[in-house]
């Protein structure tokens, strides 16, 4: 299959007084239209990884490559805009702007793409509409349940129809009925769109949804079932 | 417990050392306004007093009978008067000298002949030092100078000291020196002494000296010796403590004291927004704090405790801060105040090394600290109501802070309308203190709408700015709006500084609209000559002989001279002009508000009634047909107020004579102006310059009717320099909160700001966004401060200005203010916004969102 991210002996380090190792000389290929969990305890380095991927934080040594391309080479203005329209971003804690609407929410990356409003909004509707939430437009985040506001977190994460969504604990903060809706629902999308799916998760319900499940431990990779080569 | 929380409280200021910082910087810039603005008022008036009393020398009493003086044969009667030991005629001139600095200085008229014993701080034996007493009292061009101003000029026995005197430049020979000490110390050492007989030659005041000074025989009571010396001299002649006439002085410099009074209250109310602003902040900053500590079981109290006790600290820090920064402040701030009483009121005074007053200290510092407890009050009472749970989950599950309060706007418009409506019906003569009272519900009123106007404000804003910067745009008015604790005090802050600025401005325009009016009415002439370039100046006059020459002059169709001194009258101050009445009205026909021109003229012009300042009768309850009493030195006599107009020149009124009468009952031939109208088809400009031609020699100021208006209006801004500053402060002041609020709002969005971030904001767009909310603010802030200063500026045309001056004019608000304003609050928003903006761009993204 066509690999979209990559892997190449990342170390993370974090300096403080006692110097964390989050993740420690990974490998690690990622095919398009994969859908992985990675698991493990806390600290084992699933988030730390999952920013990786996005950008969002940089690895101390090794590569990492999206569609080929190293992630140190891009300028901040690359990776955001690489954030904004080929990875979506789903949240343990939703990680909604309070003072908007779920509708602004959800077109907040199409506006500042420059799309106008009309356009973004459309848009945004469909996704809403399609996450169950056609009747919650105009709520903001504290009016919205739990299970809602990650449905726009969805939504929002979709709106670019990204090749990558990255999602951190999307159930973590959930009751287990409301959880496995969200699961459905990421299924239907991938079936829906296509899209790659990296899901860090506990919840071994959850990754049953993946083909591909990895376990992590004390920042190394110690089992993966899609990898040639089991740690 | 309280080790604990302290603590907790330690951490935060560890981590948060810039909102530290600005917390410390607003408690102290309050506790240093206040601070200083009290030195200030004391040091002035001790200045004030301590020349008084210097002036005074030894004496008990001093006889007076204001600027004009008076004859000195009284001097015989008080003299004459049983339980009277001493008493010194005296003269006082401050006069120019001419040197290449134009230094000032006071020379006073004493009795050379005497002992001198009144002043002998002055004088004390070997120090008053003549070398040939002879040539001193024989010659009429002797002088003597303190040291001081003889070391500074490098003046020796013999050497010649020009004057510019009334007519003309006069040489003098230095033939003495004194200490600078008692009155030499006056006016910086600038004092020189003369025989008085020569002083009075010299300086025109012809058979009129300005003062007697007077002590008391032993065993003699001071209180019944005044009025023996009193019952013996015509009412105009006054007999006073020295201290009772720096009461007077005093008097002068109210308005002064008062627009002071209310800077200081202003820097406090600022610094009440700042502090709160920082607190509330702290408390949004620490949400999840409080909510781990009362889950592991710090009472509500505790949490109330650990906030208060955080602004007792910093209040203590900010206050010590303040005192010191305050004292600095009050020395600056001491320069400006005595140029602006010299200049404008025409009070000398002793430059006097700003002393520190403890009892100021303490009083500043117990004001921070009660300020910083009761804005920390609030915030505190707020974080100890934290609903744990709520406080422990995130940031998103918080309740919108708040909606538009119904009471609230209730409230608010209510208490607005109270203020402007006590204020339009309550009677001038109600005391200061109580109309102030009615400008602070107006204030409180607008406080209480402000979410109000923040709330509608956003909705007005948001379309536009979504129009104009997009995304950007939106986020950054919901931004500013769903956070009123961090917005109010802001804009309240704003608000209240630039209403200051904006309420200033429209008081000090209709001042100088209604000035121009008036002048326009009661100085309708050609061409003006003044004696003096200030407006209170008290040494140069002309003879009668100047307005006759101008009259004599072919270009002259009239010359109307005038005399302005002061007289006391209703135990207050006020300002007398001698006109030659029926010149006056024929070059002023439209001189009167109130009254039949024709009848006034007649009546005046024959020293059958006189004139008064509708500023007078407001404060006095005159009015057309009731008499009035003038006291004279040579006796009272009654006149019927003819015809009242507005008039300016004085803050407790003015009186206006005919010339003839003033001559007859002040023995005072001089005069200070003289009104020109020129003959049909003479160039002016021409005739102006042949004027100060003629004039040469003569200490005189000749204007064209504009140039006058722009020099009043120039004498306005001097008189006003105080307000400008304070407008300053005040910018500066709202500057500092809208930084602080800049800063706090990025360090308290830190987990937002990652949010856009990571779904894919650019750096560019965050900063635009950090920075359109800051200008959002300050619009907003602009508007409710354009609003307040519209309120502010009834206020001060309506009652500040009556119950200081009787002065009644016409508000005129200055739009151009506030549209001039757009882009300076522009500039202030972008500045204050610049370093947050730059740092919100730079947030560690992963670190953000993961921040709690």
């Amino acid at each position: 299959m066509d690999r979209i991210i990559r892997f190449d002996n990342v170390t993370k380090r974090y300096e403080s007084a006692d110097e964390v190792v989050a993740l420690d000389a990974v490998d690690l290929d990622i095919s398009r239209g994969e859908r992985v969990a990675l698991m493990g305890p806390s600290g084992s380095g699933k988030s730390t990884l999952l920013n990786l991927i996005s950008g969002l934080d940089e690895p101390t040594s090794g590569t990492i490559y999206f569609e080929d391309r190293p992630l140190d080479t891009m300028t901040d203005n690359e990776l955001t805009l690489l954030r904004r329209k080929k990875i979506g971003l789903i949240f343990q804690t939703f990680n909604l702007l309070p003072t908007l609407s779920a509708i602004e929410n959800v077109s907040l990356p199409l506006r500042l793409d420059g799309n106008r409003r009309r356009k973004a909004d459309r848009r945004s509707t469909e996704l809403l509409e399609r996450v169950g939430l056609g009747e919650r437009l105009t709520h903001r985040p504290d009016e919205l349940s739990g299970g809602e506001r990650q449905r726009i977190a969805i939504a929002r994460a979709l709106v670019f129809e990204p090749v990558v969504l990255l999602a951190d604990e999307p159930t973590g903060n959930l009751d287990s009925q409301t959880g496995a809706e969200i699961i459905a629902l990421l299924d239907n999308l991938h079936d829906e769109f296509g899209t790659t799916v990296v899901l860090v998760t506990h919840n071994e319900d959850a990754a049953a949804h993946c083909e591909r499940k990895i376990a992590m431990r004390d920042g190394r990779i110690v089992s993966d079932n899609g990898s040639n080569e089991d740690k | 417990m309280t080790d604990g929380l302290g603590l907790v409280t330690l951490r935060q200021w560890q981590q948060h050392r810039l909102r530290l910082a600005l917390t410390i910087v607003g408690i102290a810039l309050g506790v240093a306004v206040f601070f200083a603005v009290r030195s200030t008022t004391r040091t002035l008036v001790d200045s004030l007093n301590s020349t008084i009393e210097k002036l005074a020398g030894k004496s008990t009493l001093q006889v007076a009978a204001g600027d004009a003086g008076f004859p000195v044969e009284f001097l015989k009667v008080v003299r004459e008067t049983p339980g009277v030991a001493l008493a010194e005629p005296v003269t006082e001139t401050i006069v120019e000298t001419v040197s290449p600095s134009g230094e000032k200085l006071l020379v006073l008229g004493l009795d050379t002949g005497s002992r001198l014993e009144l002043y002998s701080e002055m004088f004390d034996e070997g120090d008053f030092v003549v070398a040939n007493p002879l040539a001193f009292s024989s010659r009429a061009d002797s002088i003597a100078v303190t040291r001081k101003f003889a070391e500074r000029f490098g003046l020796r026995d013999g050497d010649k000291l020009i004057l510019q005197t009334q007519t003309g430049r006069k040489d003098l020979t230095i033939r003495g020196f004194f200490k600078s000490e008692g009155a030499g110390e006056v006016y910086d050492g600038n004092v020189a002494v003369m025989d008085i007989f020569a002083a009075r030659q010299m300086f025109g005041k012809g058979g009129r000296i300005d003062r007697i000074d007077v002590t008391n025989a032993p065993g003699v009571q001071i209180e019944k010796l005044a009025e023996d010396i009193g019952a013996n001299l015509p009412s105009g002649i006054k007999v006073l403590r020295p201290t009772l006439r720096g009461e007077a002085l005093e008097n002068t410099v109210s308005s002064m004291h008062f627009g002071l009074t209310i800077m200081s209250f202003l820097a406090l109310t600022i610094c009440v927004f700042l502090i709160f602003n920082s607190f509330s902040i702290s408390l949004n900053q620490r949400w999840k704090e409080i909510g781990v500590l009362r889950a592991i079981g710090v009472k509500r109290r505790g949490i109330r405790l650990m906030f208060l006790g955080e602004a007792v600290l910093l209040g203590l820090i900010g206050s010590i801060t303040g005192v010191v920064g305050g004292y600095f402040l009050a020395m600056a701030a001491v320069r400006v105040v005595t140029r602006v009483s010299t200049t404008m009121y025409g009070v000398v005074t002793t430059p006097q090394a700003l002393e520190f007053d403890t009892r100021f200290a303490l009083e500043a510092f117990a004001v921070g600290m009660i300020v910083s407890l009761i804005a920390a009050w609030l915030p505190a009472r707020a974080a100890s109501r934290l609903r744990p749970i709520l406080a422990l989950t995130n940031i998103e599950t918080r309740q919108t802070e708040y909606g538009v309060n119904r009471a609230r706007i209730v409230a608010g418009v209510a208490l607005v309308f109270i203020g402007l409506a006590l204020i339009r019906f309550t009677r001038p003569t109600v005391g200061m203190n109580i109309q102030l009272f009615y400008s602070v519900l107006m204030q409180v009123g607008m406080i209480l709408l402000l979410p109000m106007f923040i709330w509608y404000g956003a909705r007005l804003v948001r379309p536009i700015m979504g129009r104009l910067f997009g995304v950007e745009g939106v986020i950054a008015v919901e931004s500013m709006a769903s956070s009123p604790r961090r917005t109010v005090a802001t804009v309240g802050a704003l608000m209240i500084g630039l209403s200051f600025v904006i309420a200033h401005a429209a008081f000090i325009q209709s001042q100088k609209a209604a000035l121009d009016r008036s002048l326009d009415k009661t100085l309708s002439s050609d061409v003006l000559v003044s004696s003096s370039e200030q407006l209170q100046g008290r040494s140069y006059h002309f003879s009668e002989d100047v307005a006759n020459r101008i009259a004599a002059m072919p270009e002259t169709e009239t010359a109307a001279p005038m005399r302005v001194t002061s007289i006391s009258f209703g135990g207050e101050t006020v300002s007398l002009s001698a006109h030659e009445m029926d010149k006056y009205f024929a070059s002023s026909p439209n001189l009167l508000d109130f009254g039949d021109p024709e009848q006034a003229r007649s009546a005046t012009a024959r020293g059958e009634g006189a004139l008064i300042s509708t500023n007078l009768s407001m404060r006095t309850g005159l009015g057309l047909g009731d008499r009035l009493t003038i006291d004279s030195p040579n006796g009272s006599f009654e006149l019927p107020v003819v015809g009242m107009l507005d008039y300016f020149r004085s803050q407790k009124g003015t009186i206006f004579i005919d010339r003839a009468l003033y001559k007859k009952y002040w023995n005072d031939p001089a005069i200070d102006y003289v009104f020109i109208d020129v003959k049909p088809g003479v160039d002016r400009a021409a005739f102006k310059q042949k004027l100060q031609n003629a004039l040469i020699g003569e200490h005189a100021f000749v204007y064209t009717h504009d140039e006058f208006k722009a020099w009043v209006t120039r004498l306005i801004d001097q008189f006003f320099t105080l307000t400008y500053l304070q407008m300053v402060i005040a910018i500066f002041v709202a500057a500092i909160g809208l930084v602080n609020t800049m800063v706090i709002s990025v360090a308290e969005r830190r987990r937002e700001l990652g949010i856009f971030r990571a779904i894919g904001g650019l750096r560019r767009q965050v900063a635009k966004m950090v920075m359109l909310e800051a200008v959002t603010i300050g619009l907003i802030g602009l508007f409710t401060g354009a609003i307040m200063g519209l309120f502010g500026a009834y206020f001060l045309v309506n009652t500040a200005a009556k119950v200081v001056a009787g002065f009644t004019i016409t508000l005129v608000f200055p739009w151009w203010i506030v549209l001039a304003s757009v882009p300076l609050v522009l500039i202030v928003a972008a500045v204050s916004a610049f370093v947050p903006s730059y740092n919100a761009s730079r947030i560690h993204i992963a670190e953000a969102i993961g921040y709690e």
